[in-house]
Order: C-alpha cells, then structure tokens, then sequence
C-alpha cells in the first residue's frame, strides 16, 4: 500500500503526482490521493524527489511475509 | 468525464518513449538543430526502466589491461550473447559512441566515478573477463536527462499514451494518442519516428500474485512492440523469456550488485551451486544463474539464499548504497525483513519472466540495422525496444546514435506526409470505446488470462504443443477485446495496454515456435528440442506481419569468429 503521506508534513506541490511513473498519485482538490496503490512498483521517485521528505514506502504484508 | 479534444502537432522528428534511450535520442536530435517531440506515458523525470535510479554502467576503458580493450569486449558479446548480438551493429551503435556519452553522461551532472578519488570502481559478473560494471550513484541520472532535454528545447509531451502508428503509402508518417489525464486526443505528424518503448512486462505470473511486483518497469507493456508489427515492422529476439534472481517477495533489481561484490547463491543445504553449473560460478552470465536457481528449487533443495557473510564491513557498507542505487526502496524492504548489515543470508527468489532480450548485450523487439533503422522507411528504434540494444551503456550510447540517424533522415525529407482522416477518425472512436462499455470486462481480468496462459504454457518451459494450445488460447481472446471496460482514463491506458500484451505474447508464441532448439537456457528452453543447435540456429527468428494478418518467421544466420 505504498506511499504513504505525512499530511502534517506535506505542502500540497503535488511533485509526487507529477513524477510517479505508475500514474498512482494525483493531486485532487487541494488533497495528495494515492489512487491506485496495488500498482505501486515501489521505485521510490515520488519519496526521492518530495522536497519537504513527506514520503515513506509502506509494503504490503505479502511481501514482508513470504 | 470530458475527453477526445483534438490537437495536431508536427514535428521533424518524434521520439516515442522517453526513457534513458529516448531521451538520449532526444539530445542528438535537438543538437542536430531539427525539431524534435517526445512523446511519454509517463513524466519523463522518472519515467522508464531507470527512473528511480541505477547503479552499473558497462564499458570498457582502454586501460591498456588485455580485457579492457574493444575487441576483447566484442569477443565478450559473441561469446556471452552468441546467435543472438549481431556484432556489426553492436559495434557501430554502441562502441563507436562510448567515449562520447561517458562525457555526456558526466557533463550532464552525474559522476560514474568515486567523487573523492576521481576513480571508477569496478566490478565483474556476468561472465565478463575483467571488471566491466562500473558502479555509480545513478539515482539522479533520470531526471538530469531530463533536464537537459528541457535545456535542449524539445517538446515534451508527458502522460500520452501513444495508441497507433500512421503511415503513408508503407512509409512512416506520424501516430495518434491520448492524454491519461485530460483524455485529449493527440495526431502526430512526423518525418522520422523513433521507438524507444522498452519490452513487454506483465506478461506472466509474479511471484507474490500482484503483476506491478516486476523486476522491470510495470509501465513497459509492449505498446510500440504491436503497434510497430501491426505497421509492418520486422521484429527479432521476441521468443526469449527472461528472469532473473530477486529477493524473496519483492521483485527488485540487485542482481549485479551482489554477484559484482562476490555474493554467493547457496540453497538450504549450505551449499553454493552455482559451481555444479558454470566454470564462473555465481559470475555466469545471468541466465546460467536463474537456470540452476530453478534445478536447486525444483530438485528439492530450496529455498535459495544470497551468502554474502564473507564480505568485510566496507564492502557490506558499499553493497547496501548499491542496492539503493539501483532500486531506492530495496534496502528499506530488506531492514524490514528483519537483514541487516552484519550480512546474513537473504532468501532469493527467482523472478517472474518478461518479454525481453536474453542477454545485457543485445535487445529483443524492432529488428534494426546499423543505423537504428526498421524495415519501415522513417521508422527507428532504440533501447530496449530494438533488437540490438539494451541495458544502460546501450541505452545511452544507441540512442544517441538512433537520434543521429534519424535526424539525418528527416533532414533530407521535404515535407510532411500526408494523413488519412478517415483512418483516424476510426482510431479515436477505438481509442476511447471501452469508456462507453458500461457491462463488460476489467482490464485486470483480462490481464489476469493473458499472464494464466503464458505462465501454463511458455513461462518457460515450452514444446510446440505448449505453443500451440497458448496460440489457440490468445488468439481466441481477440473477440473479447471488444467487451473491454474502463470506468476513468487510467483505466483506459491499462485496458490498451492489456490488449497490447495479449498481442504481444502471441508474437513471443510465434517466433517461439520456429526456434526448434534450446538457447540461453532457461530463457528459450524448448523441451522437446534440450540442445543447443548452433549449425541451423546460431542467429535471429524474425517476425513479422504477413498481408493476411498472420505472423510469419524467417530465420537470419549471424557470424562470429571464433
């Protein structure tokens, strides 16, 4: 289910949504809404490039389990 | 949900696929002085097999050592990558552009070398006779491309979805596609086009059951592979089915990285096999790797681990930065699963299979000559979607020498060709069809077939029946295309994409099928034909779009000396 969004942290730039190379991420009114997380391929651009670190990768439990 | 607003662009030459080779591409072009689009599904900051960064970078140096030399290179590529790397095009592509894009690459803001010691730290795998990777920080390498596109002046579209090539009278004359997030429809006129698109990924099962838990980039699904065989393209290297070895329940890259530091696959005997099957033992060429992988596994001797409890602190400490290089999250999964730096054994896996070349030396898709160009008048391809090229050193270098050439093509045609309107018309009403079909199939399920019957029946073991049941399977999914649904505009990029594999994986069934022989064990491994047949298969199954519609293979003998 990554990533996931500080929102204490988070500005609302909206490079996340931008960058992400799996179109999981779109910034909608005024809100970071992580679409589509099962087609997250974990490459970390959108932790890589938030300007304010607001990002962290959360993985789901398959897995971390197997 | 608006979409279908109409824009026309021209432009001299158009690149579709803005990863490492397209964007390389892009350069030359734009240095050229011609104008140039690219063309992008994604953002071209992070888009593309390496978009999250990278850590190797093949090449050989000229360091006046015996291994470290061009030709002792190219005796490397013949050997590692035999009967399927034509030499002559390897050689023109790649060699003759090295020097230039290392400069490039460094010019352009990132340093393949030790930043405090101004040295190149290299390392050896792959059954390379000296240490040709040199290992970088590549986690920038993306977007400083793409900066310096921008810089450039290139027009960059991002989040288009390129749905078909246009031609005009068999010569190539632009495409059309969509935007993912407006749904604006987009016709492109250009003099050259260059494919950069990559392979074809979620084509077969994972090994966790999501298919975006890949090894390569979810986004790579073969697009420009069918689209090129529907214009007419010749296509080689399409029957292998690559994999590699993967950490256990996540599918990441790392596999240079830990054979380079001398890593070892040993399975739950302790013992590391990789000696019973290759005289290099875990610095084999990949494939030997993930074909006594899968004996361990399948005799009993499961599950595997990466041993790398011999290496010393530094090393370690240079193994985990590598990793992260190379896929930004692996180092966080790895904490997570409890490893540590200390060096424990990690529990390796192998990976799901892809559409893609069998070795890092040479490509799979779009047949290319030694000027990047298909069979296609103004068609060319570069990267992973071209037969001849592949892995980063390739990428860089090869695009750059594909955009050269493509330039140099469009700036001796004098105008744009023309398109037809009626073609177009039926195209834009294809494109965006499954977002009117209210009761019908998710792209997911459909997907989910398509990977069901590959993984049965070529994935990767295969005989002709197994080909010809997968082939009577595919083939009978044509039909339920048109029942195809998507409720938003990302769904409608997937359910494009899901047919575009289906297509594809009926290609790979095809020149499959006309290989009767074994090569690149386990990537084309035929078990009713175990051997390597070097006397009648040491070359390229091309493939390619007979009048009728159906795919029809020849086979083309390569030489290399011995």
């Amino acid at each position: 289910m990554p990533p996931l969004i500080d929102w204490e942290v988070c500005t609302l730039c909206g490079t996340c949504a931008d960058r992400c190379p799996l179109d999981v991420i779109y910034l909608e009114d005024d809100e970071v809404v992580v679409k589509f997380p099962d087609e997250c391929w974990h490459c970390g651009a959108c932790r890589q490039d938030c300007p304010v670190e607001a990002i962290s990768i959360e993985f789901p439990m398959i897995m971390l389990r197997v | 949900m608006n979409y279908g607003q109409e824009y026309r662009i021209d432009s001299d030459v158009a690149i579709i696929g803005g990863g490492t080779a397209g964007l390389n591409a892009a350069m030359a072009v734009a240095q050229k002085g011609l104008s140039v689009l690219v063309a992008e599904k994604a953002n071209i900051y992070r888009s593309g097999a390496m978009g999250g960064g990278i850590d190797h970078f093949m090449a050989y140096l000229e360091t006046g050592e015996g291994w470290d030399t061009r030709e002792t290179y190219l005796k490397y590529v013949g050997r590692v990558a035999h009967g399927a790397a034509n030499l002559q095009i390897h050689e023109h592509v790649f060699c003759e552009e090295l020097r230039d894009t290392i400069e490039r690459i460094e010019r352009i803001g990132v340093s393949l070398r030790n930043t405090s010691t101004g040295d190149f730290y290299r390392t050896q795998a792959m059954g390379q006779p000296g240490p040709y990777f040199i290992n970088f920080n590549g986690k920038l390498l993306k977007p400083k491309m793409a900066e310096e596109v921008h810089r450039l002046g290139c027009q960059v579209l991002d989040r288009l979805q390129v749905t078909n090539l246009l031609l005009h009278d068999s010569e190539m004359a632009g495409f059309t596609g969509f935007n993912i997030r407006t749904g604006d429809f987009y016709v492109v006129r250009a003099k050259a086009i260059i494919i950069s698109t990559g392979n074809t990924n979620r084509m077969f099962k994972t090994q966790t059951g999501n298919p975006f838990n890949l090894w390569y980039c979810p986004a790579c699904t073969g697009d420009l592979h069918r689209q090129a065989f529907d214009a007419g393209a010749s296509m080689a290297n399409m029957e292998y089915v690559r994999m590699s070895i993967v950490p256990k329940g996540f599918s990441a890259p790392g596999f240079n990285a830990f054979f380079g530091m001398g890593g070892k696959l040993i399975n739950s005997l302790g013992d590391a096999f990789m000696k019973n099957y290759h005289s290099m033992a875990d610095r084999a060429p990949r494939n030997y790797v993930v074909w006594g992988a899968i004996q361990e596994l399948k005799e009993g001797r499961g599950p595997i681990y990466m041993d790398c409890r011999h290496l010393d602190q530094k090393e370690l400490e240079h193994l985990f930065s590598t990793l992260g290089y190379d896929k930004d999250t692996l180092p966080d999964f790895l904490m997570k699963k409890g490893y540590h730096l200390s060096g424990g054994l990690i529990e390796m896996n192998v990976s799901e299979p892809m559409q893609a070349r069998p070795s890092e030396l040479c490509g799979s898709g779009i047949k290319i000559d030694r000027n990047c160009s298909s069979n296609i008048p103004g068609l060319f391809a570069a990267g992973d979607s071209a037969d001849q090229m592949g892995c980063l050193h390739m990428c860089t270098a090869g695009g750059f020498a594909a955009g050269k050439h493509a330039a140099d093509y469009a700036a001796r045609i004098n105008q744009f060709k023309h398109l037809d309107e009626e073609s177009i018309a039926r195209e834009k009403e294809r494109v965006f069809r499954p977002l009117q079909i209210k009761k019908g199939t998710p792209y997911w399920e459909f997907e989910d077939i398509v990977r069901q019957i590959t993984t049965d029946h070529f994935g990767p073991v295969k005989t002709e029946n197994s080909l010809n049941s997968a082939l009577d399977k595919l083939y009978r999914l044509d039909n339920d295309k048109h029942y195809l649904k998507a409720e938003n505009l990302h769904n409608l990029m997937r359910v494009h994409e899901a047919m575009n594999i289906q297509d594809v994986a009926k290609i790979t069934a095809n020149a499959a099928l006309a290989r009767k022989e074994s090569r690149f064990h386990p990537y084309h491994y035929r078990a009713d034909y175990p051997e390597t047949d070097n006397e009648n298969f040491c070359g390229l199954i091309v493939v390619k779009k007979r009048s009728d519609g159906k795919p029809e293979t020849t086979f083309e003998q390569l030489y290399y000396e011995s």
